[in-house]
């Protein structure tokens, strides 16, 4: 495709997304409806390539050589196991016959179970340790500079804090003196700060990060028109 | 018979998961072992069943992936017989970018022209939307909370301006982002991290049991 046929398209394609803005016409509100489902076929088409290239095409090409080996187990194995995720795919199709409820569920367990061990154990050693480590360790300086100080203990109270504010979990009833006392507000208060002030810059981040994809998008329409 | 199924899907949960954690945890860390003898082999063969267990739901999850899309493409060709343009269009589209894809390998044109910039063009309407919700925020939530969520986000935002009257409020910015929001933001990750091991270890020993679908 060239050059030119590229911006073409690009141009109206991005005019027929903006002309959600305005609002309930008859015709151009068709045209952002129409845009939305060109990008949904096309994301489809997109993962389905992606998702052969990617990940079946590879794995189809090492069951083929007799000499590579995703495990330990040799090549049969990794044919076997190609196999079976293929008959566990086509099995999960059975879902709506009431009768092999338990077969089907059994895969799906093995596919969740497998994801929960995997989220846990990356929450474990990729967040929670370094992050507890990191938020223990004492700057060289810290005596020397007044601010390392401060800032170091704002950061251990905000975490502390925060964590505390997340207490989701209150059944009545329960003795849960740490939750209602006045210290127990009062630090779920200052967590509180801490985590609105994090929401609020998180929101005004992502605003930015739409503003430049904003401003290129005007930038190239402007372009084009000129 | 139903409550036979339930049982057996259970098991089978409670054993793949508590191997996989075994074998995730264990597995390929001979340093764990000490001086054990032969402590290389065995951690090699504790990682096995992971291996296989991750190859084997990441080929099923590719093969769900490709079902879901099949699905899809059954629903919408079922509307487009019924003459539903939209329907008709997301199949022409898709069409076409298979097409593409099966005729010109590497070419990324097709990315460049359309995809990009209607996912563009979405994301530029996503920073109005947001600038909107921003501006209403005080309307529905006029509290001391949210008063302090616009501040920031006003300190935030006017602190990337390259202006030099700003400069104090510029350090006031990088403060901020680096004590508060760093710390708010360890808080939530801890957060997340906490309920990805509770829902995880729930789901391993059986309590939570979403699969039954």
């Amino acid at each position: 495709m060239s050059e030119s046929a590229i911006t073409l398209i690009s141009f109206v394609a991005t005019l027929m997304v903006f002309s959600y803005l305005l609002g309930d016409l008859p015709l151009v509100s068709s045209l952002y409806r129409t845009a939305v489902y060109i990008f949904i076929g096309m994301s489809a088409a997109f993962t389905l390539v992606a998702t052969y290239e990617g990940v079946i095409l590879p794995y189809l090409a090492d069951i083929q050589d007799a000499n590579t080996s995703w495990t330990a187990l040799g090549n049969q194995a990794d044919v076997t196991i190609f196999v079976t995720a293929l008959l566990f795919g086509l099995l999960l199709l059975l879902k709506p016959i009431a009768s092999l409820s338990w077969l089907t569920n059994s895969i799906l367990a093995v596919l969740i179970v497998v994801g929960a061990a995997t989220a846990v154990v990356g929450a474990l050693t990729g967040t929670l340790f370094p992050l507890l480590h990191a938020i223990t360790v004492v700057p060289e300086d810290i005596t020397a500079d007044f601010t390392a100080l401060v800032n170091t203990v704002l950061i251990f109270l905000g975490t502390m804090s925060g964590l505390f504010y997340f207490q989701f979990q209150l059944r009545q009833g329960d003795d849960d003196s740490a939750g209602r006392s006045r210290v127990g507000y009062a630090v779920r208060s200052l967590g509180k700060i801490f985590v609105v002030t994090t929401l609020g810059a998180i929101y005004a981040t992502t605003m930015l990060s739409m503003l430049t994809i904003f401003v290129e998008r005007v930038g190239f329409l402007m372009r084009f028109g000129v | 018979m139903r409550r036979m199924g339930i049982a057996f899907s259970a098991s089978v949960a409670f054993a793949v998961g508590v191997l996989t954690l075994i074998s995730l945890l264990l597995g390929d860390h001979p340093e764990l072992y000490g001086n054990v003898a032969g402590a290389e082999i065995w951690a090699g063969l504790l990682a096995l069943p992971a291996a296989v267990l991750l190859r084997l739901v990441t080929l099923t999850v590719a093969v769900t992936i490709v079902i879901g899309i099949v699905n899809l493409l059954h629903v919408h060709a079922g509307r487009g017989l019924r003459r539903q343009f939209y329907s008709i269009v997301m199949i022409a589209s898709f069409a076409f970018t298979m097409y593409w894809y099966l005729t010109r390998q590497g070419d990324t044109s097709l990315l460049a022209a359309v995809q990009v910039p209607i996912e563009s063009a979405l994301a530029a309407l996503l920073f109005l939307s947001m600038a909107q919700g921003g501006a209403r925020v005080m309307k529905k939530r006029a509290d001391i909370w949210g008063l302090l969520f616009v501040t920031v986000m006003v300190i935030v935002l006017l602190g990337t301006l390259p202006l030099p009257a700003l400069a104090p409020l510029r350090e006031w910015s990088d403060w901020l982002m680096d004590i508060p929001v760093g710390a708010g933001a360890r808080a939530i990750l801890l957060g997340i991290a906490l309920g990805t091991v509770v829902a995880g270890v729930r789901i391993l020993l059986g309590q939570d049991r979403s699969y039954r679908g």
